[in-house]
């Protein structure tokens, strides 16, 4: 009989590999189950013999172990160490070629990347469901990985349902498995005498329709049914997962993350192991020359050292704070993100823990159950930003580490269609820094960078005429506290190198004098040979329709002026701050500072804005470093409102 | 020193304290990658390469080896005046090497049972990092160096940008590369998650846990590995004399080897060895 997509084929024992060279046809390469290095891995495949027959798996906090079950069944093993991920989402993979050519252009590309055609065979419930949140991850927007979609659409997924779950299993409480449910072209439920076929897509109903199947009797079906109880019953329900956003962001101040962090190596193995973890670092090579250089991406940690580090320092240099971040990102301000859990309850991150720290434990520890159900985002996908090539018409030295660069673009820029606060400002070979975009022209833009680094060092190093690979702009700007703030009254307090990214709230403003009411800039540096736009503050100043007040922590002989932090100008002021749109930019310190002042005159959380520094790498979301609890700060910032930021804010390594 | 420099070539230097010679190897095993290097550096000074001897300034020394003698202390502080970079090599130049065990141990004693004329040897009771004597502007760890590593720093040093010497535990690299956690399959004891990565997983791919021989990486929480290792029943002499090896002179794993022995010299504290295998036991009882 023919079987159709509606209907459960059943396919004897020995007809499987009849299944395989389907799957194997046209050169496609069969991935599965295989016995290696002391576990089973997911590797290529060629006939049922390569299948762990009779193998099982132990699996304990920080143990695994081969278990040798004896009999025929392929599948009778739990979640082994390989997930899924590494073929859709390469460990290591190029991303861009550039060369230098020898009159100083820029020639950038993609990198040459085949994808190959793929059967995954033995998927799990836990793990279509990791499949189908890093779907959410990298397509649902709204930036997007193009080159996951290619490999996810080159990739046939066949679903072998979970019969013998581990210890460390917890599928149950994250809703995912063990039943097979969708994310599948084909599914199977491996029985004694054979399996159980049904189709879950166009692809799976056409393959299926090649199988000599026949139609499960009774037996088959109540045998199915009892297998799936047994594996349910056998996990039980370990972690109480309804409420557990709310719970553990409540949670953020427990003793906990400091004892748990006293066990952690900080090792990352329980993000490699994880199928969902999607956190990546991008890496420059270079031939000698610097001439021909090229990035690859490569799978990340937020355990490691450089992920949560900038010029100034690490905003999670604890390890508590590297543990709470992948806890809390996993569990809960996922969720804010993706509107999912990033967790599917395989308990890989359990068993593969070196040390066997259990996060179900963990969990029930620092959030232990309550009731509260959460609602989940609306995603609208935006196209990402492309890379161009600028030349630096001119430059500027504003103090002797901090150089102001025109950028000019050929063709000019369409303001209109490009929004941004920052770009990325690449140069091939050496690397790559976010920088706040301080001027909008006609031709292009204008950026103030401080040396804080060998890459931000190269760039300013440049001549005029060089040019520089700059992506963006990107992330939210100034525009919407801008419109707030129509005939209101403005606050501007900047810190040092906070200047450059408030600039264009200070043109807009000059640009337009009369939509606006009072407007006070508060601006301070570490000295006075620190100050940056002396000419542009000495003109704002002669204006006679601003208030601009300047001080330094330290004088020098020449200094006449303010001496102290930058609260020490406003914080006797008289003026009334109910009408009030407050512009922040500067060291984090500072702004919590600004912040309590503003706060005391009372201007409001929600008319106060920011814009905030996390480590910004890829610029659209994807890489993971930039986090802030629930934030992306490239893309869901850099500017915030301190009402938006709450109580994410001014807390120490978040 | 009068020396052109704006049409030079940079002048690199390759010096040697107490070592092995080993990673002064791995800079001549580079081959083809050496060719080109050498087009676009002076390579000035080069012990193992040539017994041409030359003299500084350099704008990079490599330094690879031990500071063991009062001869060699009083010589690289001259080094470091002379060089502009002064890079550090390999785990004695980085960590003491595995001479550095001789640390625990009775200098005297061990002086007077190797040599016949004990008094003609004038070494230190310690085996010391470069970066204890003098200022260390970059490291290269590893016993011996990784060639893609040097090759990266060179290339780096060339064109002006950060090398990649990432400061991440090596199961980043075990795991992108797919290599079974040989601890969590098999139990076999390795010190993976607490050094640096940078070998490309040379002990785990063939089944053995890794030896620390890249030293420790940044915060390090050998503690709790060691409480671990204990709690799986190891020996607390066992558990020291895996950090006992070429980069054990390096904190934390000096602690580790000082508390647990290992070593000649290192006497077990049980206080220490049980305050570590606690911090796993609740974990462990309720799994």
């Amino acid at each position: 009989m023919v079987a159709t997509s509606t209907t459960i084929g059943f396919l004897p024992r020995a007809d499987l590999q009849g299944l395989i060279d389907l799957l194997r046809q046209d050169g496609r390469t069969l991935l599965g189950p295989t016995v290696a290095d002391g576990a089973i891995v997911y590797d290529e495949i060629e006939g049922v013999a390569d299948l762990p027959a009779g193998w099982g798996s132990e699996q304990s906090p920080g143990r695994f172990r081969l278990q040798e079950r004896g009999g025929e069944r392929l599948f009778d093993y739990a979640v082994p160490p390989t997930t899924w991920k590494r073929f859709v989402f390469p460990p290591e993979m190029p991303l861009s070629v550039a060369t230098r050519n020898e009159d100083g252009t820029l020639t950038l590309g993609p990198a040459k990347r085949e994808i190959p055609k793929l059967a995954f065979l033995g998927v799990r419930a836990c793990e279509l469901a990791a499949l189908g949140i890093e779907d959410r991850v990298f397509l649902a927007g709204p930036y997007t990985d193009e080159d996951f979609r290619a490999r996810r659409n080159a990739s046939i997924v066949v679903a072998v349902q979970c019969a013998e779950p581990a210890s460390t299993c917890f599928c149950t409480s994250m809703g995912t498995g063990p039943g097979i449910r969708s994310g599948h072209d084909i599914s199977l439920i491996e029985l004694d005498e054979g399996f159980l076929v049904t189709a879950g897509s166009p692809v799976g109903s056409a393959i299926m329709e090649q199988l000599p199947l026949g139609t499960p009797t009774a037996d088959h079906l109540s045998a199915a049914s009892d297998q799936l109880v047994a594996a349910r019953e056998k996990i039980g329900d370990p972690v109480e997962a309804r409420g557990l956003h709310d719970r553990l962001l409540a949670k953020l101040d427990s003793p906990r993350w400091a004892e748990v962090a006293e066990r952690c190596t900080a090792c990352g193995n329980c993000t490699q192991s994880c199928p969902t973890c999607f956190c990546t670092t991008t890496v420059y090579q270079s031939d000698l020359d610097g001439v021909a250089t090229s990035t690859e991406r490569l799978w990340e940690s937020c355990f490691n050292e450089g992920f949560g580090k900038v010029a100034g320092g690490n905003f999670r240099y604890r390890f508590q704070d590297r543990y709470r971040q992948w806890l809390t990102h996993k569990f809960a301000t996922w969720f804010d993100q993706f509107g999912t859990s990033g967790c599917v309850g395989c308990g890989r991150c359990i068993t593969w823990c070196p040390v066997g720290i259990d996060v179900r434990e963990e969990l029930n520890a620092i959030a232990p159950p309550s009731g509260a159900v959460l609602t989940l985002p609306e995603i609208k996908p935006v196209p990402p930003p492309r890379p161009g090539i600028f030349t630096i018409a001119s430059k500027r030295e504003e103090t002797p580490d901090t150089t102001t660069l025109v950028l000019t673009k050929p063709g000019g820029m369409d303001w209109e269609d490009v929004r941004g606060e920052f770009v990325m400002v690449s140069l091939p070979g050496i690397g790559s820094v976010p920088i706040s975009v301080s001027q909008r022209t006609p031709e292009g833009m204008v950026l103030t960078i401080r040396n804080a680094g060998p890459a931000t060092t190269a760039i300013t190093s440049l001549d005029a005429g060089a040019q520089l690979a700059v992506s963006g702009p990107m992330g939210v700007d100034w525009e919407g506290p801008l419109e707030l703030a129509h005939g209101k009254d403005i606050v501007v307090v900047a810190g040092g190198l906070g200047l450059p990214p408030v600039r264009p709230v200070i043109d807009t403003v000059m640009n337009d004098r009369d939509k606006f009411g009072a407007f006070r800039l508060y601006y301070g540096a570490r000295t006075p040979s620190d100050l940056l736009y002396k000419e542009e503050l000495a003109a704002w100043s002669a204006r006679g329709d601003m208030e601009v007040a300047v001080t330094v922590d330290r004088a020098d002989a020449t200094w006449l002026g303010r001496v102290g932090i930058v609260t020490y100008l406003f914080d006797q002021a008289s003026w009334d701050g109910s009408k009030v749109i407050a512009f922040l930019c500067g060291p984090e310190r500072m702004i919590q500072a600004s912040c309590n002042v503003l706060q005391a005159h009372g201007v409001t959380p929600d008319r106060i804005f920011i814009s905030m520094e996390r480590h910004m790498q890829c610029g659209i979301g994807l890489c993971g470093h930039c986090q802030m609890g629930k934030f992306f700060v490239c893309k869901d910032g850099p500017v915030f409102s301190l009402a938006q930021l709450g109580d994410t804010f001014g807390r120490e390594g978040i | 020193m009068g020396r052109p420099e704006a049409t030079a070539r940079p002048r690199l230097g390759v010096a040697k304290f107490a070592s092995c010679d080993g990673c002064q190897l791995q800079v001549l095993n580079l081959e083809d990658a050496l060719l080109a290097i050498a087009e676009r550096i002076d390579i000035v000074e080069f012990p193992e390469a040539t017994t041409h001897r030359s003299s500084g300034p350099y704008d990079v020394l490599l330094i690879e080896g031990a500071i063991s003698t009062q001869e060699q202390e009083e010589h690289v502080h001259k080094l470091r005046r002379e060089s502009k970079l002064l890079v550090t090599i390999g785990a004695c130049a980085t960590a003491g090497g595995i001479q550095a065990l001789r640390n625990w141990a009775n200098h005297d004693e061990f002086r007077a049972t190797v040599y016949a004329r004990p008094e003609w040897i004038e070494s230190h009771a310690m085996s010391r990092p470069v970066a204890d004597f003098v200022k260390v502007d970059a490291e290269l760890v590893g016993c011996p160096i990784s060639q893609s590593q040097l090759v990266e720093l060179v290339t780096a040093l060339l064109t002006g940008r950060r090398p990649y010497l990432p400061d991440e535990a090596l199961c980043l690299a075990c795991k992108r590369k797919g290599t079974v956690c040989v601890t969590v399959a098999k139990g076999i004891p390795c010190l993976g998650e607490v050094t640096r990565t940078g070998c490309g997983v040379l002990c785990p791919s063939y089944d053995r846990g890794c030896y620390g021989c890249f030293g420790p990486r940044e915060q390090a929480n050998a503690k709790s590995l060691a409480g671990h290792f204990l709690l799986e029943g190891i020996p607390d002499i066992e558990v020291g004399r895996l950090f006992a090896g070429f980069t054990a002179y390096n904190e934390p794993f000096r602690t580790a080897v000082t508390e647990l022995g290992g070593t000649r010299g290192a006497t077990p504290d049980a206080a220490w060895a049980e305050a570590a295998a606690a911090l796993h036991r609740g974990g462990h009882d309720a799994g």
